[in-house]
Order: structure tokens, then C-alpha cells, then sequence
């Protein structure tokens, strides 16, 4: 009970601070789409015509993977390096139900308040560009909660790594680039990927989006691997946060001094 | 009885940023805090006073000694600890600025795992005593410093925990503001029942509001006891005799020799007596000098020591609590 009070109030925070700033939302949704009309045309202009299609698909399949994990994994610390520069983080921390339950709280609200935008960009940039994909809804749930929790891993890595490091703003900016590559690349590359975070689980999306692949038909090895992610990564995610909260509460870190 | 916040042997020190060197903020701190008691905690700009209250709520964990709250430790069992435990720590950003006051009340419950329903009651009744009702639905950056106190105070109060720890609530706050967040404070403390630890170098605050205060410098405590027994150890004895005429040089040496260190000022119609007792008897001693020359006295006034005068002279050492007490 105490644990959804948590999830509530903070589904609501998110939710207040989407439409109070409205105009950012906006502008921020309206980049998305840009950029991703820059891709479509650079793939018609530049792109071999018989692969054509399925690169527009393979663009618009890693392109909304991605926006997804910059809001699971990088917008955590672009939050949590303001709250500690501001002092509203040692409030957190005085929270009886801890800093890392609330934290996993804020991953599971922003993921719940933007999958509908999610969903909403994804429709948009099928209908801009014609190609329709195969939105089989049963097969993608649990690849995409699966997938969630390794990224959620991901998440807490960085809320620890802000915690002792605070002005992180440049390496957020570089992260955005790592989080876009392991996106973007094929796992036939290099098949060692799939036990990098995520890599495994934009694999499998793109299977049964651009290939048309069924639930039956992903083999339970992909969800063991995609399983056994989920469950390491989001304990070495919250291993280290932990040991950085431990840090921080020693050094006096959670504040700014 | 069973003291609610128990601190023992406490010690803190910081690593200081660029040269490693550490700084000894907290050393070897301890004392009680009983339930219903209101203690200030008063000492100079780093005297350690932070440090302490931080440790307490658990925020920063104390380099050796143990703190415990409602014997729950809260170095083992921080969490349960921080049960019977809020705090509003110094500055005017531990809230959020785009969320409107009602939203910060409700987010902070909801931290806490109370529901906007079952809390609701509560925010109600204390936005009228806070004076914020009328801003409930305002942005927090559009308050002014002392509404944003008083918010973060508010929902400190939220939690409906045992002990609530301020520091320094009146900080940066006008005169009329400050007055009325102490009044706040003190409606609550009479209504509520709770054990707070303000920690403050607003003589007024402490004077107003706490019943005893722990004086610390450099990290030690100098001094705790009531606030009355510190204040009664300098003004009973300090008094200033106005005098209708000038005093002889006989009656002046027995002053000297009586009272080593009273001043005596005077012009040429009347003069000024100031003078410290030892013990209270001494002022027949004063009297019988005047009486010689039967020198008019116009009038005698204890003076009034604010906290202020105490506090400066603990904290330079001119008075240590032992010597207080002896006397
Ligand atoms: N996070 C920190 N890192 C390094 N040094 C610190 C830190 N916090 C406090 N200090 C130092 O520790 C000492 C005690 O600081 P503290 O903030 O507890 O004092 P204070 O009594 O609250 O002072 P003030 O009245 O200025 O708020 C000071 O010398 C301060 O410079
Ligand atoms: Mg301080």
C-alpha cells in the first residue's frame, strides 16, 4: 500500500511538471520528430532503394527505443544532479521508505507517463512515413518490461554515479550517444551485445516489428537472455547506488557544500 | 524514562575538498532529548550545529559514536529510525519550485507513503495554522522567502513524526516574518506535542521558544542547561545604581575593595553604579557603603541580560557551566 502511495504521488509529479511545462513538452516532442524527418529523408535521398524500406523501419524501431531509454536513463540524472545541487535530494534521503525506493518510483512513473507519448510518436512517425509495423501487442509486453527492468539497472547506475558526482551534465551528454548506439546497432554484429543493457531487447522488438515475429516464435533462450539482463542489471544497478548512497552519507555528498 | 534522541560520543569529520586536510566538525558530542522537550542547539557560524542535526536524521553517518531514536539506532536501523524522524535543513531548496504549495505538501506525503486522501485533513489544518491557505495553489518559486519556510516547515510536520529538527528556521527572514514563524512554532509545539531541536544563531529564536539549549563551539558543547538557568546566572547579579550625588573617595575604595569590578561613572551632579554580586546578600554590603555618606539613591535596576550577552561570554570562555553552577 505505502509502496503504490509512493508510485502515486510520484506518477503525479511527473505528470504535473509534463503539462505545467507544457511549451517544453512540446518543443521537446517536436525536436523528436524533426530530427527523425531528417533521418527519413536522409535515408530516401542516400539510401539504397531496395533496402529502403526496411531501414525506414529499423530507423523508427531504434529511434523510439532510444528516446525511451533517454527518458528511463539519462533524464534520472539530469533530475537527480539538480536536486542535489538544490537540497531537495537530503529530503528524499530522510524518507523512511529510503532514496532507492523512491528512485525506482520516478523509473517506473516516467516510463508509465511517457509510453503513451511513446505510443503516440510511434503511430506519428508510421503514418509519416508509410510504413506500417506489426504492433503485436501480447509479444511485445514482456520483451518491453523485460527489457525495462535492465534499463532500470542502467538508471540507478547513473542516480549513483550523480549522487557522488553531481555536475554531470557532460558525461550525460556523452551518455546519450552510448544509449544511441546500443539502440541503433544490429546484434548481428557483434552477437556478444546481447548481454549489453538493452541491446537484446531492441533486437527482439525489431523482430517482431519489422520481421513479424510471434511470441511462439522467439525462442526461450531470447527471454532467458533477456531475463537473466533484467535481473543483473537491475541489481548492479541498485548494488552501486546503494554503495554510492553509503558513500555519499559518509562524505557528506548529499548535499551541496 | 527513556530519553527520545540519544546521542553518544559522536565525532565527524570532513575531508576538506582540495588539500585532504580533515576538518574536526563534531567532537565527541552527547546528550538526551526527552520527548516534549524543545532544545536549541546555538552556536557560531561552524560550530558543528548542521553536522549534528544531519547525524541525527541520518542524512550523514557519524565517523564513531552511536545516535538513537526511540532506541532505535539509526545507523543499523536508518530507515525505521527515520520513521520518528523529519527535519527542515537550512536554505530555501528543499522544496520543489515548480510544483505549487499544495503539490509540495502532497509529494512529500506521498515520499513518506501516506496517500493524498489520508493526508489530506492534515494539509488542511495546517495551511491555516501556517497562513498559507490562501497560496495553496501557487508556484513555490512565487513565495516569498519566509512563505517557503513556513511551507517547509509545514511539511516537515507532515509526517506526524515524534522529533522535527530545524535548522535554522528564521534564517534570512525579516524581523516581522521571523516573529511569525516563531509564533508558528510555538502554537505547534503547545498543540502538538513534539520533541523538536531547532538549531539557530537567533538569540530570539532559542530565547522565545526552547525550554534548553545546548551551546556548542568548534564542535564540543560548551554548555546545557534551561534556558532560564542561564539567563537567571548573569541577571541576577548584574545591577546598575543610579546615585543622586557623587560618591566620597572613602566609599569609593571600599568599593574597590569590596566590589573589585564594578564601574563607577559620574558627572557632576550624579553618578552611575555598575556592579556584578557574587551572592545576593552582597548588595547589604553596597548599601552599608552608601549609607556612610548617606548617598541618595535614585534608583537600582537589575539588568537585563539578553541571551545574546551569555552566549558571547560562554562562548569566549569567560563563563563555563561548572563555575556557573558552583555559585
Ligand atoms: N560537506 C562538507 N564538507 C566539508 N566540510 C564541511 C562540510 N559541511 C560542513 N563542513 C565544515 O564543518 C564545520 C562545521 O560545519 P556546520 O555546517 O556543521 O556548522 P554550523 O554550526 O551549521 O554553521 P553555520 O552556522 O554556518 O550553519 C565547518 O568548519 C564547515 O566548514
Ligand atoms: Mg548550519
Amino acid at each position: 500500500m505505502k509502496l503504490l502511495n509512493l508510485l502515486n504521488a510520484n506518477i503525479r509529479k511527473e505528470y504535473i511538471e509534463l503539462k505545467r511545462y507544457l511549451p517544453n513538452t512540446i518543443a521537446m516532442l517536436l525536436t523528436f520528430y524533426i530530427i527523425f524527418l531528417a533521418m527519413f529523408a536522409g535515408i530516401q535521398v542516400i539510401g539504397d532503394p531496395t533496402t529502403q524500406d526496411m531501414n525506414i523501419q529499423y530507423v523508427i524501431v531504434n529511434y523510439i527505443f532510444w528516446y525511451l531509454t533517454m527518458i528511463v536513463v539519462n533524464d534520472i540524472g539530469w533530475q537527480l544532479s539538480n536536486e542535489a545541487t538544490q537540497g531537495t535530494l537530503e529530503q528524499l534521503g530522510m524518507s523512511p521508505m529510503g532514496i532507492w525506493r523512491i528512485m525506482a518510483a520516478r523509473l517506473v512513473s516516467s516510463t508509465l507517463v511517457h509510453i503513451l507519448i511513446i505510443i503516440g510518436l510511434l503511430y506519428l512517425s508510421m503514418a509519416t512515413t508509410g510504413q506500417w509495423l506489426n504492433i503485436d501487442v501480447i509479444t511485445l509486453i514482456p520483451i518491453f518490461i523485460l527489457t525495462l527492468i535492465s534499463m532500470f539497472g542502467l538508471g540507478f547506475i547513473i542516480a549513483g554515479i550523480t549522487v557522488i558526482l553531481k555536475q554531470i551534465q557532460a558525461f550525460l551528454q556523452i551518455l546519450q550517444f552510448i544509449l544511441a548506439a546500443l539502440a541503433f546497432v544490429p546484434l548481428s554484429v557483434a552477437p556478444f551485445l546481447a548481454f549489453f543493457p538493452i541491446v537484446k531487447g531492441v533486437d527482439l522488438v525489431r523482430q517482431v516489428m519489422i520481421d513479424g515475429a510471434s511470441i511462439t516464435q522467439i525462442g526461450y533462450s531470447d527471454f532467458l537472455i533477456l531475463g537473466f539482463n533484467a535481473i543483473i542489471y537491475f541489481f548492479i544497478g541498485l548494488s552501486i547506488f546503494l554503495y554510492c548512497e553509503r558513500v555519499a552519507m559518509k562524505k557528506g555528498l548529499l548535499a551541496h557544500y | 524514562m527513556e530519553p527520545i534522541v540519544k546521542v553518544r560520543n559522536v565525532e565527524k569529520a570532513y575531508r576538506k575538498r582540495k588539500s585532504k586536510e580533515m576538518i574536526q566538525a563534531v567532537n565527541s558530542i552527547s546528550f538526551d532529548v526527552y520527548k516534549g522537550e524543545i532544545v536549541g542547539l546555538l552556536g557560531p557560524n561552524g560550530a558543528g550545529k548542521t553536522t549534528t542535526i544531519k547525524m541525527i536524521c541520518g542524512l550523514l553517518k557519524p565517523d564513531s559514536g552511536s545516535i538513537s531514536i526511540n532506541s532505535i539506532d539509526t545507523d543499523s536501523h536508518r530507515l525505521k529510525a527515520l520513521t520518528h524522524i523529519s527535519a527542515v535543513l537550512e536554505g530555501n531548496r528543499n522544496l520543489y519550485w515548480r510544483l505549487s504549495v499544495r503539490e509540495n505538501m502532497e509529494y512529500f506525503a506521498g515520499n513518506r507513503g501516506i496517500s493524498r486522501k489520508e493526508v489530506a485533513p492534515l494539509i488542511n489544518d495546517l495551511l491555516d495554522k501556517f497562513h498559507l491557505k490562501s497560496k495553496e495553489h501557487e508556484l513555490v518559486n512565487r513565495l516569498s522567502r519566509g512563505m517557503q519556510q513556513k511551507l517547509a516547515i509545514a511539511v516537515a510536520m507532515l509526517a506526524e513524526s515524534d522529533v522535527i529538527l530545524l535548522d535554522e528556521p528564521t534564517l534570512g527572514l525579516d524581523v516581522e516574518t521571523g516573529y511569525e514563524v516563531r509564533t508558528i512554532l510555538k502554537n505547534i509545539v503547545k498543540e502538538y506535542n513534539r520533541t523538536i531541536i531547532i538549531s539557530s544563531h537567533d538569540m530570539d529564536v532559542i530565547q522565545d521558544i526552547c525550554e534548553r539549549t545546548i551551546i556548542i563551539n568548534h564542535g564540543s558543547i560548551v554548555t546545557d542547561d534551561r534556558v532560564e538557568n542561564l539567563l537567571k546566572l548573569f541577571e541576577v547579579r548584574s545591577y546598575t545604581v543610579s546615585l543622586g550625588g557623587l560618591l566620597s573617595s572613602m566609599q569609593q575604595q571600599l568599593l574597590t575593595q569590596k566590589f573589585p569590578n564594578h564601574t563607577y561613572v559620574s558627572d557632576s551632579y550624579q553618578s552611575t553604579l555598575e556592579i556584578d554580586l557574587l551572592k545576593s546578600e552582597e548588595i547589604y554590603d553596597l548599601f552599608d557603603i552608601l549609607k556612610l555618606q548617606a548617598t541618595p539613591v535614585e534608583s537600582i535596576d537589575r539588568q537585563t541580560v539578553n541571551f545574546e550577552q551569555i552566549f558571547m561570554k560562554i562562548v569566549k570562555g569567560e563563563k563555563t557551566h561548572e563555575v556557573a553552577q558552583s555559585s
